[in-house]
Parts: C-alpha cells; sequence; structure tokens
C-alpha cells in the first residue's frame, strides 16, 4: 500500500489525533481575548474536542445524526465541528448572518438533532422556531451573555456539555479513542449548505476521503507548513474556509488565529501578520478602494510617491508574470519602491508577511489582481465548488496567469463538454446532495461532476472560467457573452459597489449599478454636493455624471459589443434579507432582474 | 431591605424648593425609571444621592447605611456609579486609561510603588485591567480599547462612560439620561446594554430617561415627578394609564 492510498484511507479525526501527539504543546489555535492572544495548544485543543464529543454522545448523538453549528468564528466552532465529526455524526455550517427563515430550512432539511450556537443573537433565532423543528433535541450556547434568565428546557451551556464529557472520559479513558478510531472514510463527515444563486440552498455531503485526497493534492500545490499562520475571517460553513481553518492545519500543523471582533479584524491581522490568506474578490476589492481614496488624504509626499510608484511595481509585477527578464535598473527601482511604498503599506493592511495568497468563490477583476501583484502580493485565483470539496484548480508557485485560475490540482481526471461545461471525476468529488436524489442525478452522471461552469483551457493549459453556464447572457444579435467579467470590470472602480448586466435577447447590453456608499457619500463632500441618503445620492445628476465617466472608462477596454450603452443606478443598497444576494454576498440575477423588471424595461425604450 | 432608600427628601436653593418630600426605594435587581418634565428635579435626585448636595432634610440609605453628610468619593466608595447628562470622560485620554481610572478606588499601592511597577503594584494592575477588560468585551468597544476619547462618535462615547461607571463594580448605578442625542439603532444598542447590566451584573440601575419608549419598554417600575414632588410611582403599565401623569405630560383643558 502506497503512502498517498494510505492517507485517502485515513479520515479527519484521526489525522486531528496524529496531530496532537506529534505536536502536543505547541501552538494550534490563538484566540484574541481582553485584548491578548491566548494560546491554544495541540493537546488542550484535544482536550476540548475529546470532552465535548463525549458530551453529545452521553445527550445520545449516533453515527451519522447531522448537528449544526450557527455563529461566528472562534475556537469552539472547531472544537464542536471535530467533535461531531469523531463521534461518528455529521456536522452542518450555517451562516450566522442567515435570517432565522434560512436558519430554519437547513435545520429543517438536514433534520439536525443538535445545535451549536455562538451567543444569544443566534439562540434566540433557534428559540424562535424551535416549534417547528421537531428532530431537534438541544441546543448548545457558547457564550451564554444575555441568556442566563432564559430558561427554554432546549438550551444546554456549551461548558457543562464539555464538564459532563470530562466525567465520561475519566471514567472510561479509552472510550474517545474507540470512537476515533470506528470513524470510516467513507462516512459523510460534514455537510456543506451552497448558497444557491437560484433556488433553496442545497446540502452536499462531503465524506471523510473527499476530504482527505483534497488535502492530498492541495498540498502538491501548495505546501502549508507548521510555520504558517492563517487568520480565520471567511464563514466556517463555506468549504474553502473550512479547508483552510480545519481541514489543512490537521495536515500541516499550522496554527490559525482568531480576531477579537469584527470591528476589530483589520488590527487584529496587522498583530498577527498571516502567512497564508484566503480570501475573496469582494474583501480585496474594499481593501483597493479603501488604500485608493485614503490615498486622497494622505500626505502630499505619501500621494506623490504611491502614484509614482504603483505603475512601476504593477510593471514589475507584469515582466515577472510574463517571465521577462526584470532590468536591473527597474529592479532597483522597484526595490527602492517597495521600501518605501509597498512595505509600508502591506504592513498597514497587515499583509506583510503573507506568502501565498488565494482568492476565491467568485471571480476576481484582473486590475485588482494587477493592483495587488504590483505592490508585491502574488494573489492566486483558485477555482472549485463545495462538489469537488473546495479545490478543483490553482496556479503552482508563481506560475500566475492573470484571468486563468491555473491548472487542475493533481488527482482530478477532466474534460471540456462540448458545449464549454467543465466536468471532472475523482475521489473528491462529493457524495451527493442530502436529502435530494434528483439535484444529485442532474450534477453527477456517469461518474463525472458536471460543474455548471463554462470553460476553457489555453495553450499552456491553465483554466480560463468563462461564467456560469446559466448566466450567459445571449444578445439579440445571438452574440454569446460573459456578464461577469464585465461587472468585474465595472466593480474596479471604487464608486461602483455592484454591477448587474441585462442583455439576455436584448439589442444592447445595459447595467443596474449600485454605487459605493462611503467613496461616492466622501466624493460627494469633496464636491460640495448635498446629499441625505443613499437614495438621495443615487439620484443625484452629478453622481449619475461620475458613474457614466466610470462606466465610459471600462467600455474603452471592452469590445464594442460588450460594451454598456445604458445604464441606471439603484435607489437601494442590495441586501441579504431582501434576497439580493446570497450569503456570500452573490448577486442572485434572476431575482434582481424580476425586481427590478420595470427599471429594466425602461432602459429598452 | 430595599438597595436604595429614599424617604422624605426635601431641597431647596434659597426661595426654591427643588424636592418637596420625595420618597421611593429601588430593590436590588431593579431597573427604577425615573421621569418628569424638565426642571422636574430628576437630576437634582442623583446629585442628592451622589452627595453633591446636602438635602435640607430626609433621609438617604443605601443598603440600611446612613449616605447624608458623606463626601461623593465616599459614596462612590459605598457603590454607587453614575453616568451623566453630558459626557463626563477625560477626553483626552484613551479609553483604557478612562476605565482603569473607574477602577481607582480599588488600587491600594501608592505613588511611590507605582513609579517602580512592581511585585504587588503590578499584580493589582493586571487584577484590575482584567475587570476592564470584561467590561471592554460586555460593552463590545474593543475596537476602541487604544483610541483617544475625544476622537470616537457620541454613541460609543457614551457607551465608554457607561463603562467607567461599571468599572467601578457598583452596587447601584444612576444614568443620568442614557440614550440622549442618539439615533435609533444607538438607542437599541443601550437599551439592550442597560438590561444585560441588570440581568449580569445584577446591578439595581435608576434611570433618567425622555425617551419614554425606551423607559416604558425596559424599566421594572417607574417614579413620576413634576415640580419637585412625586406624582405617581408604579409599573410602566400603571404609569402609562395614570391620569395625573398625563396631565403633567400633556397639560390639561383650561
Amino acid at each position: 500500500m502506497t503512502l498517498e492510498k494510505k492517507m485517502i484511507e485515513l479520515t479527519l479525526p484521526r489525522l486531528f489525533e496524529n496531530r496532537v501527539k506529534e505536536l502536543g504543546d505547541a501552538v494550534a489555535l490563538r484566540e484574541k481575548k481582553k485584548g491578548l492572544w491566548r494560546r491554544i495548544s495541540w493537546n488542550e485543543y484535544h482536550t476540548h474536542v475529546r470532552d465535548f464529543c463525549l458530551g453529545l454522545r452521553s445527550l445520545g448523538l449516533q453515527k451519522g445524526d447531522r448537528v449544526s453549528i450557527l455563529g461566528d468564528n472562534c475556537p469552539e466552532w472547531l472544537y464542536a465541528d471535530l467533535a461531531v465529526q469523531c463521534a461518528g455524526g455529521i456536522s452542518v455550517g450555517v451562516y450566522p448572518t442567515n435570517s432565522y427563515i434560512q436558519v430554519r430550512y437547513i435545520l429543517d432539511h438536514s433534520q439536525s438533532k443538535f445545535v451549536i450556537v455562538k451567543d444569544q443573537e443566534q439562540a434566540d433565532k433557534v428559540l424562535l422556531i424551535k416549534d417547528q423543528l421537531p428532530q431537534m433535541e438541544r441546543m448548545m450556547v457558547i457564550d451564554l451573555k444575555g441568556l442566563r434568565k432564559y430558561d427554554d428546557p432546549l438550551l444546554t451551556s456549551f461548558c457543562e456539555v464539555e464538564e459532563t464529557g470530562k466525567r465520561i472520559h475519566e471514567g472510561t479513558p479509552s472510550l474517545f479513542r474507540e470512537m476515533i478510531e470506528s470513524t470510516k472514510s467513507d462516512d459523510v463527515a460534514i455537510i456543506v449548505y451552497t448558497s444557491g444563486t437560484t433556488g433553496p440552498p442545497k446540502g452536499a455531503m462531503l465524506s471523510h476521503q473527499n476530504i482527505t485526497s483534497v488535502l492530498d493534492s492541495f498540498f502538491e500545490v501548495l505546501r502549508i507548513q507548521r510555520e504558517d499562520s492563517l487568520v480565520s475571517v471567511l464563514p466556517l460553513c463555506h468549504v474553502a474556509e473550512r479547508l483552510f481553518s480545519l481541514f489543512i492545519p490537521m495536515k500541516s500543523g499550522c496554527t490559525i488565529n482568531f480576531a477579537e471582533s469584527i470591528d476589530t479584524l483589520q488590527a487584529d491581522l496587522a498583530e498577527i501578520s498571516p502567512t497564508i490568506l484566503l480570501t475573496v474578490p469582494r474583501i480585496l476589492e474594499k481593501i483597493h478602494s479603501a488604500v485608493t481614496i485614503k490615498m486622497q488624504d494622505a500626505h502630499p509626499v505619501k500621494k506623490w510617491a504611491y502614484h509614482q510608484f504603483l505603475p512601476i511595481g504593477q510593471e514589475v509585477a507584469e515582466q515577472r508574470l510574463f517571465k521577462q527578464e526584470v532590468s536591473l535598473f527597474l529592479r532597483f527601482v522597484y526595490w527602492v519602491a517597495y521600501l518605501f511604498v509597498f512595505r509600508p503599506l502591506r504592513n498597514r493592511l497587515g499583509l506583510l508577511q503573507v506568502r501565498e495568497c488565494v482568492s476565491g468563490a467568485a471571480p476576481l477583476s484582473k486590475d485588482i489582481m494587477k493592483f495587488f501583484h504590483g505592490i508585491g502580493l502574488m494573489v492566486k485565483e483558485a477555482y472549485g465548488l463545495t462538489e469537488c470539496t473546495g479545490v478543483f484548480s490553482m496556479p503552482l508557485g508563481d506560475d500566475i496567469e492573470i484571468g486563468t485560475v491555473g491548472k487542475p490540482i493533481p488527482g482530478w481526471e477532466y474534460k471540456i463538454a462540448d458545449d464549454g461545461e467543465i466536468l471532472m471525476k475523482g475521489p473528491a468529488v462529493f457524495a451527493g446532495y442530502f436529502r435530494d436524489e434528483e439535484a444529485t442525478k442532474q450534477v453527477k452522471k456517469e461518474g463525472w461532476l458536471f460543474s455548471g461552469d463554462i470553460g476553457e483551457f489555453d495553450a499552456r493549459g491553465h483554466l480560463k472560467i468563462t461564467d456560469r453556464k446559466k448566466e450567459i447572457l445571449i444578445t439579440a444579435s445571438g452574440k454569446n457573452i460573459a456578464p461577469s467579467e464585465i461587472e468585474n470590470r465595472l466593480k474596479f472602480s471604487p464608486f461602483i459597489k455592484e454591477a448587474i448586466i441585462i442583455g439576455d435577447k436584448r439589442p444592447y447590453l445595459s447595467a443596474l449599478i449600485q454605487i459605493d456608499l462611503d467613496n461616492v457619500a466622501d466624493w460627494a463632500q469633496r464636491k460640495e454636493i448635498p446629499f441625505t441618503t443613499f437614495k438621495s445620492l443615487s439620484r443625484d445628476p452629478e453622481v449619475y455624471k461620475l458613474i457614466q465617466e466610470e462606466v465610459d472608462k471600462a467600455n474603452k477596454e471592452l469590445s464594442r459589443i460588450e460594451g454598456i450603452k445604458k445604464f441606471v443606478l439603484l435607489e437601494k443598497e442590495l441586501d441579504r434579507d431582501d434576497d439580493e444576494l446570497t450569503a456570500t454576498m452573490k448577486v442572485r440575477r434572476e431575482m434582481i432582474e424580476k425586481k427590478y423588471g420595470d427599471l429594466i424595461e425602461k432602459l429598452y425604450q | 431591605m430595599p438597595r436604595l432608600e429614599i424617604i422624605d427628601l426635601n431641597i431647596h436653593f434659597g426661595g426654591i424648593r427643588a424636592l418637596n418630600g420625595v420618597s421611593f426605594s429601588i430593590e436590588d435587581h431593579q431597573l427604577f425609571g425615573l421621569i418628569g418634565p424638565n426642571g422636574a428635579g430628576k437630576t437634582t435626585i442623583l446629585n442628592i444621592i451622589n452627595g453633591v448636595y446636602p438635602p435640607s432634610s430626609g433621609r438617604l440609605c443605601l443598603d440600611g447605611q446612613d449616605m447624608i453628610g458623606l463626601k461623593p468619593h465616599q459614596i462612590a466608595k459605598m457603590g454607587v456609579a453614575r453616568t451623566f447628562q453630558n459626557i463626563e470622560l477625560f477626553k483626552n485620554m484613551t479609553v483604557i486609561d478612562n476605565l482603569m481610572l473607574g477602577r481607582h478606588q480599588f488600587i491600594q499601592s501608592g505613588i511611590l510603588a507605582g513609579s517602580f511597577y512592581l511585585g504587588k503594584c503590578l499584580n493589582e494592575e493586571m487584577i484590575n485591567r482584567d475587570r476592564v477588560e470584561e467590561i471592554i468585551e460586555f460593552l463590545e468597544i474593543e475596537a476602541y480599547r487604544k483610541k483617544v476619547v475625544r476622537m470616537l462618535p457620541f454613541g460609543i462615547q457614551k457607551r465608554v462612560e457607561l463603562g467607567r461607571a461599571l468599572s467601578m463594580d457598583p452596587k447601584i448605578l444612576l444614568l443620568d439620561e442614557p440614550c440622549s442625542g442618539m439615533n435609533t439603532e444607538e438607542t437599541e444598542d443601550m437599551a439592550r446594554f442597560i438590561l444585560d447590566i441588570k440581568e449580569e451584573m445584577g446591578v439595581s440601575i435608576m434611570m433618567i430617561e425622555h425617551n419614554m419608549e425606551v423607559v416604558m419598554d425596559i424599566a421594572d417600575r417607574i417614579c413620576v415627578i413634576n415640580f419637585g414632588i412625586k406624582i405617581a410611582e408604579g409599573n410602566p403599565k400603571q404609569i402609562q394609564s395614570d391620569p395625573r401623569v398625563i396631565k403633567a405630560y400633556l397639560g390639561e383643558d383650561e
């Protein structure tokens, strides 16, 4: 049996046991509490998982039972996740930003027996719907603040369950190990509910084998080491964050850090200065526009230096990407620029030590990518689906080609279907949708996973994703258009937060644009344009002119057929609560086209 | 025994009778609302409890212990903390420093030990800082910890002031218009914090507030005063339907 084969036989709890044995008192997690970073060693991590696992068991958790976890990222989230898996259960992550209706759907559909909630906010959601959840037996609360007066029999504290588990462990010390040993690689480990730009979320079941096999192939492309540290920022219920914050440390032993709160994230990031960063385009866009706007208020010298050096940084980055020799002179200038501009900038952003930056979940605009490469941060775009356990393709080393997502990682068999759809096959293809045979059959045919994405391989074998198959527009003249690329070009403007391209069966393309409130408000103040709300700002003719200029700039870079002829500014920010965005902040095109139908019609009159 | 007992309190400034025989008592774990039109004498009551003004006559007891004649710092030491109508913080100091000042009464070591910052003094600082950090977490002001108070938004300054009062580990907390000047969201946050303080920390709270929605929503018991005279006392429901209260607030048809 080869070593690789052996890895596939492993389960996540077994990997965890191995890391604990190997690393013992080394730091596994850090959490900022009371203004200080508190270290949690692998041994402590193990104790928490063990106690909570045994506690769950004593409450009646059986193999195959579902347990949901609802709350912001924290060490307890990971303890609970691993504990459930150690007990042979299946853990289900729920977005903490979900409304109670969305929470009810997932708890009900997954038939969760237990739910672990972070705090009062989340507990209140569950208490509101508990009567509609006949399967629900117990809710464990991590942070009891504001809940001490609640006397609902459903409620237990996280600590209490751990206490029970501790007593059980003292009685039968071998029990936990036996439980871990009875986990099997083809057992389902977690269910990840996809955010679903269309229809209700679907629960993708991922087995231990899916997870361990994707880990093996991932490490061949991006080797994460024990010395690496990551800050857990994105929601843990998303497969990519779970991969980085839970799965990867189980193999590499790297350290995961938890920020104190969302408000302190920027400062905490700067303190930790992580070496690996998993991010999404939205965050990178936000950083870029924050830097652009802040530079306007910067000291004239700083401002001058920034505007002089940024193009040089980008030129060097571009030459490096094209594998050209960078001239000695340029290299010297870049070194100066790095020393005086890029380094302090990256330090301020908390990105100084980042050696690998992976962006996923949505396509990243080329201009944003160039900006970060310019300041020396080699952002890589990865591509994957929940259904393929997170990663399908990712650039290897510094072989980054802007606009592509690199080559498929080892372990995947793949082909492009006749209609351009990417198909994949391999041990990391998910087990199926939970309680939805029909949907499973639609995406899994003869062992192939139908990704639903259109893409192509270039001459060097790099994969270029065109768009979601469902979102390709066909204009009245029969031209196929991938809207996301144009949308990303528009979103590069610091004044445009969201753009939705319209044009299916229409003579030309138009766009619904949502302005970036902070940046446009800032601009309006400089121009002394009075406004009161988002609405009044969107209605202002000067603002319209500003956006027109931005659209014109984008049009220059687009082919004539892709140009945007008309646009309209949305008078309200797109919101998750209005079903306009998914939990991962992706636009729900269908919903928006329906909702703003009148507005769209006006664009074609 | 009630936590705070006020019996027949009178005060006059020259010829003006600011308070005329006001009596009420606040129980343990109670959120007591004090309302009344402008100039009714609400803040004067707080100032008397604090020891800023000596009353002309009347009795004032905290846990049965007489408070009349004590100095403000002695009263603070007994466990009475307060926030003010207009924020009273050290504006050029950080949030942490302001909150640590609230712990002043718990710090034993003197100026000499403090300047060397050794042994017992360091230990004391750590214990007190720990409590301050708990309060910071409780009030969710982690992001402002090291910021200078002057630079903070008004709503956050109000929260810091509440934190400064809480860091005294009070038995009773006097809040003078905690929600004034706040927008709806800030008001809601503040109301939630006040409720949490009552429930989590077991502190009795006396609150003056003009935002009737907030008072009626969160107070356990309300006392209404007008022109220095108590005109009604009861739970929010009773107060809302009390004709004297309606008269005091809306005036009377001639």
